[in-house]
This record gives structure tokens, sequence and C-alpha cells, in this order.
């Protein structure tokens, strides 16, 4: 009877919560750390496990649980002879939210924000819900305008990479690169930044002694945090590492000459703010820009088809024609 | 869900209940369901669970005093829970880039509350200077978004002059707003479009101009933005399949949405995914150069070497 299956199994999931309420709540108030026998004799709900293996197996599940939901259970000695960490203790310093003293429309602004995030709904309510305790439910006025922001904030190294950040810790991942390369890197982890659509470290590799990006993405392996700390040199400019094309990224610098023709004269204008353009006599448009990445612009220009030919560097006119090579042979 | 998502889920909202009654005494149970957006019994249910617990002995004075009066909610006797559980790692760094991802958008309305906010916010989480996370999103022409915000609040039609990425042509288009979209690092305007009587997205760089008109535009219920995640809704339908080498297959996934993705011998992988016409698929093509082969069906090959042709005719 599926039914009653589904009763049981809803009422097992009462009492375990229920018991996980109770541990949070003794483990918050304690004035020192209980070890796991008496988290057995005195936490309503242990009680009923029939042996001590059982208990020890209930009681590995409930930490695990609420580590994952971020509750801190803290393993320390009961006393200061001892040889190993036999008590747990919730720190309250490190379990409640600091008071943030958000101002109503700071409220409402993450209100907006929480709805807009693409993937990670949850997430992003169950963090609100957190921050507005102590604000009101604000309908929002009229029709509202609807934004989705697709910030990928799910990428699973997210949350260690930014706590190294914060934290300013030297950092040490497996990583693949562009070239399907992997190898081992140690960096001094400067900033998060989210571009195109993906989540990027900037930092200092170490052992190459440059300041680089990582796609957080390539990273395959756990990030490892070391204990070394560093501090972030006045000369790192964030600004040089966010933004603009790919082609603006990279070892070949040079100065690119792009033409736009019809229909797409119109483009650079409203799109290419920091270029310099012209307006040629035959309604043609040319485009001067620092180009860093010649194999990015190429790409980037096949995306307008027809409507766009470089013009300089020579280089990059050439590599264009060989990329497309393979579709003229085609005819052939 | 799993047995173990929903106890998460649950313990967590109740975790967060407890402090909120706490810190608003009298709130009603119809408050409570719609801020924590559950049905009025399961409510009912945590606050239940709720009254059984307490801190060890579970005498009178240690149980957790729960009275629901007149359908106004009062929890005492847990002091120790008058505060939430501070955010996770996921929470605030999901809340922290979705609010730089708005802050970062040209005339949004609320800029300087978000970035008051998000100040807040990075302490919170323990960031000690300020931008140690930055979210970018392609400028793109702010006098179109702006204009576009504008129909949206007041719920009124577009013109829209659009370079189509099917065709590749310039061409006017008269539509319904719905919302907007960020992908990849550029936004999107959804909306219905008059002339092909569908749903439509359109890249904010290709819209040449945009003009609010008279007419009301409408926005059906419950208009979801994500469904549009990843932006490739309203498109050809045409299923594309190729196979693309073992350079392209480490970045391909990252920046299209691939239906089905085998790998072939020699490091080469076979892809499925939906083509937005024939125009898209050129392009996508010479872009791919000679990391793509064996592409079905035929008609994208075709399309592919006639740009080819008319891209080396322009370096002629």
């Amino acid at each position: 009877m599926p039914g009653a299956t589904a009763t049981v199994g809803y009422s097992r999931l009462m009492a375990r919560i229920e018991r996980l309420i109770n541990l949070v709540a003794a483990l918050l108030e304690t004035p020192r750390p209980l070890t796991a026998d008496e988290i057995r004799e005195r936490i309503h709900g242990y009680g009923d496990e029939p042996t001590s293996e059982a208990f020890r197996r209930a009681f590995e599940r409930d930490k695990q649980e609420l580590r994952e939901m971020g509750v801190p259970i803290e393993t320390v000695a009961t006393d200061p002879f001892a040889d190993q960490a036999d008590g747990y203790i919730i720190p309250k310093g490190r379990y409640y939210l600091p008071e943030m003293e958000l101002a109503p429309d700071e409220v409402a602004a993450l209100r907006i924000a929480a709805e807009s995030v693409l993937g990670g709904g949850d997430q992003a309510s169950s963090g609100l819900l957190k921050l507005s305790m102590d604000a009101a439910l604000t309908p929002s006025p009229g029709p509202r305008l609807v934004w989705g922001a697709d910030v990928a904030a799910n990428e699973p190294m997210l949350a260690s990479m930014f706590a190294a950040v914060t934290a300013s810790r030297v950092v040490r991942f497996g990583y693949v690169d562009a070239h399907g390369e992997g190898s081992s890197r140690t960096i001094e982890p400067y900033r998060l930044v989210h571009k195109r659509g993906h989540w990027y470290v900037v930092g200092r590799d170490i052992a190459r002694e440059d300041v680089r990006s990582f796609k957080l993405s390539r990273i395959h392996a756990d990030v490892e945090i070391l204990p070394e700390r560093f501090r972030i040199p006045d000369s790192f400019d964030p600004s040089s590492y966010l933004g603009g094309e790919a082609w603006e990224i990279g070892e070949e610098t040079s100065t690119a000459s792009i033409r736009f023709f019809p229909p797409m004269q119109w483009w650079p204008e409203q799109n290419m703010p920091q270029a310099e353009i012209s307006e040629n006599p035959d309604g043609t448009v040319e485009v001067r820009t620092p180009v860093a990445n010649l194999d990015a612009l190429v790409s980037w220009a096949l995306g307008f088809g027809e409507a766009v030919e470089i013009m300089e560097p020579e280089d990059a006119g050439r590599r264009l024609l060989a990329h497309i090579e393979p579709f003229l042979g085609a005819r052939r | 869900m799993t047995q173990q998502g929903r106890l998460g889920k649950r313990l967590g909202r109740i975790l967060l209940l407890i402090p909120y009654a706490i810190r608003n005494p009298g709130v009603t149970v119809d408050e409570l369901c719609e801020r924590f957006d559950v049905a009025r019994d399961e409510i009912l249910r945590d606050l239940d669970l709720v009254f059984m617990c307490g801190l060890p002995g579970y005498g009178p004075g240690d149980l957790i005093d729960v009275a629901i009066e007149e359908d106004r909610v009062y929890i005492e006797m847990a002091d120790y829970f008058s505060a939430p559980l501070r955010l996770t790692p996921a929470e605030g760094l999901t809340l922290y880039s979705g609010a730089a991802a708005l802050a970062a958008l040209p005339g949004m309305e609320q800029a300087d509350a978000l970035r008051r906010a998000l100040g807040k916010l990075g302490a919170a989480l323990g960031q000690e200077g300020p931008g140690e996370v930055a979210v970018e999103i392609e400028r793109g022409p702010a006098g179109h978004l702006e204009t576009i915000e504008d129909a949206l609040r007041r719920q009124r039609r577009i013109r829209l002059e659009y370079l189509s990425s099917t065709t590749g042509e310039l061409g006017e288009r008269e539509i319904d707003p719905w919302g907007l979209v960020t992908a990849l690092g550029r936004w999107y305007l959804v909306a219905y479009d008059h002339s092909v009587g569908d749903e439509r997205m359109f890249r904010s760089d290709r819209i040449k101009s945009a003009v609010v008109g008279k007419e009301a535009a409408d926005r059906p219920k419950g208009f979801d933005p994500e469904r549009y995640r990843g932006a490739f809704v309203g498109d050809s339908g045409q299923v594309m399949t190729m196979d693309i080498s073992p350079d392209a297959a480490r970045w391909f996934t990252d920046y299209y949405p691939v239906r089905s993705d085998r790998e072939l011998r020699g490091g080469w992988h076979r892809i499925e995914l939906m083509a937005g016409g024939e125009r898209w698929a050129a392009t996508l093509l010479l872009r791919l150069g000679r990391d793509v082969r064996n592409v079905k069906p035929e008609s994208f090959m075709h399309a592919a070497t006639e740009l080819a042709q008319r891209v080396n005719s322009v370096y002629g």
C-alpha cells in the first residue's frame, strides 16, 4: 500500500527533523562541548537507537546533514589533557547571521536580485529570507520589470574559491588549460570575475610569476586552501581583466582596422564605444581598435559573415581565409 | 525530490521559521505561508513539530513554547533561535552575483540601493574590500535598454529594427516585450513577435533601433524568465549533428546548448544541438573551421560553403 509507506516515511522524516532541531538547540546552548555519550544520553531522539553502533551511524549522518546546511558544528577536546577532539559544540558567533542593518530599499533591491537569478532560485530565496527577517513583505507596485540574470553561481568550485579570495589565502588546484594540458597550479587569488557567462579567478601564478585568469569550469580537482596569506600589490589593475571582447586579451598586441559593410554599418557606433570609428564616402564604416589575440579576432569577425572585413593586421586576414579554406575546397 | 533533499529543505525552513516568529510576535499563519511559500497545513505541521523541541531535560521549562491564538503565532522560550543561521556560501554568492549583475546594467533604477546592499552583503560574507567579486554584463546599447525597460513598465508595444541571426538581414519587428534575460554576459529581450506570431529572443547588440509604441502589450500570466536560460528559445527547431575535434570539444559545450554529446574514437565528439536557422548554422561552422566534419543535414553544409564564398570574395 503506497499510501501507508508514504505515511511511515513522513513520520520518520519529521522525527529526524525533530531530533536535528534538538541537537542544534543543545549544541548552541551548552556552556561546554558535549561528548558523543552525553549526546546519546541527553538529547531527545537518540535514546531510541538500540545499539551504540546504530547511534554512531545516526549521529554521523546528522552531523553531515547539518554541516551541509552550513551549521558550524565544531569538534574540540573536552578537557585540556585529552589527546583527541571528543566534544561537540556550535559556537554562537559562527552560527548566527551577523546584523547587517539593511535599509528597506536595500532589502527591496536584493529581493529583485533574488527573483532575477536564473538557476539557483532556491538558494537566492532562502538567502533572502535570512536577510529580510525584520522587513515587511511589500508587494511590488504595478507591472514589474522582469529580469533574469544567469550568473551561474552554482558552479561547484565557486564557494571554496570565494572563501580563499576573501581570506587572502593561497590556493592549489588541478587545472586543464585551453589546449587540454593538465597541471597543478598554486596561485594567490586576487579576484573572482563573472565574464561572458563564466566565472574566472584572477590571481598570481606563483611558479609562473605572472598574474593570469583561470576559468573555474577548467578546475578539475578540489581547491585546496593553503595556510599562506598574501597581499594584493598596489599595481594590480582589476579593470584589465574585466569586460571586453575575447580578442582584447592576449599577447599578440597590435592595432586592428576593421571595415563594416551595410547593413551592419551602424553596429560599431552602438557596440564599440572605445573604438575609433570613421565613415567612408562609400557608406562603409572603418573601426580602429587595439587587439591582442588574432585568432579570437578572426572568430569574432566570422560572426558577421560577409559584412565585415579585417583590413589590418594583414596576418589576421590571412588567418581568416585559411580558417574557412575547408569550406571553399568543398565546392571543388 | 529525494528524501535527503526534502529533509534539508524542511529543516532549513523550520530553522528560519522559529527566528522569524520570535522576532515578529503575533505574525499570522497566512503571512508565514506567504513568506515561506508553503501551504497552511505544512506550516501548522512545522509549528506542531517545533512545539515538541527544546533543550535536554525536555520539561515544561525546557521546551519551546508555541502558541496559536486567533490565527496569530507566538514562539517563546527559544532565545537561542532568535537569529537565523548565517548565509551559506551558495546563498551568499547567488544573491551577491545576482545583485552585482543587476547593478552592472545600464539604467537600473535600483542601482544605488543594490550597490549599498552589495557592500553590506560582501562584508557579511567576509569580504574586506569592495569588489573582490565582479560580475560583468556586456554593456550593449544603453539607450535601447532604457527604452525597453520603459515599455516593460508601461506595458507598451515596441517597434524594433533588428538584425536577424537566422537570415543575417535587417528587418522591422513589432513586439510585445515580456522581460529581459542575461546569458553568456549579454542581455536579451524576450518578447512576442507579431510579425512571426510567436515568441522570440532578441540579442541586445543586434537591435539597431527601438521605439515605444502607443498600443498596449500583453505579457502572459506567470511569465518565467527561468525558461529562457541559455537564451535559445524560438529557434528554427531544426536538429543539427556534427563531429567536432578534441580541441573544440573542450570549449564547445560551455557556449552552446548541446542536446547530446558522445565521444568517438580519436577524441572527436559527436554533437547534437538545435540550430537557430541556416545562417546561424553556417556562421557556427565557419567559426569551427577544421574542427568540424560530418555535418548533417546537408543543407547546413551548403549554407556554410556559400557563406565562405561570400566572405572570401570580400577579401578577394
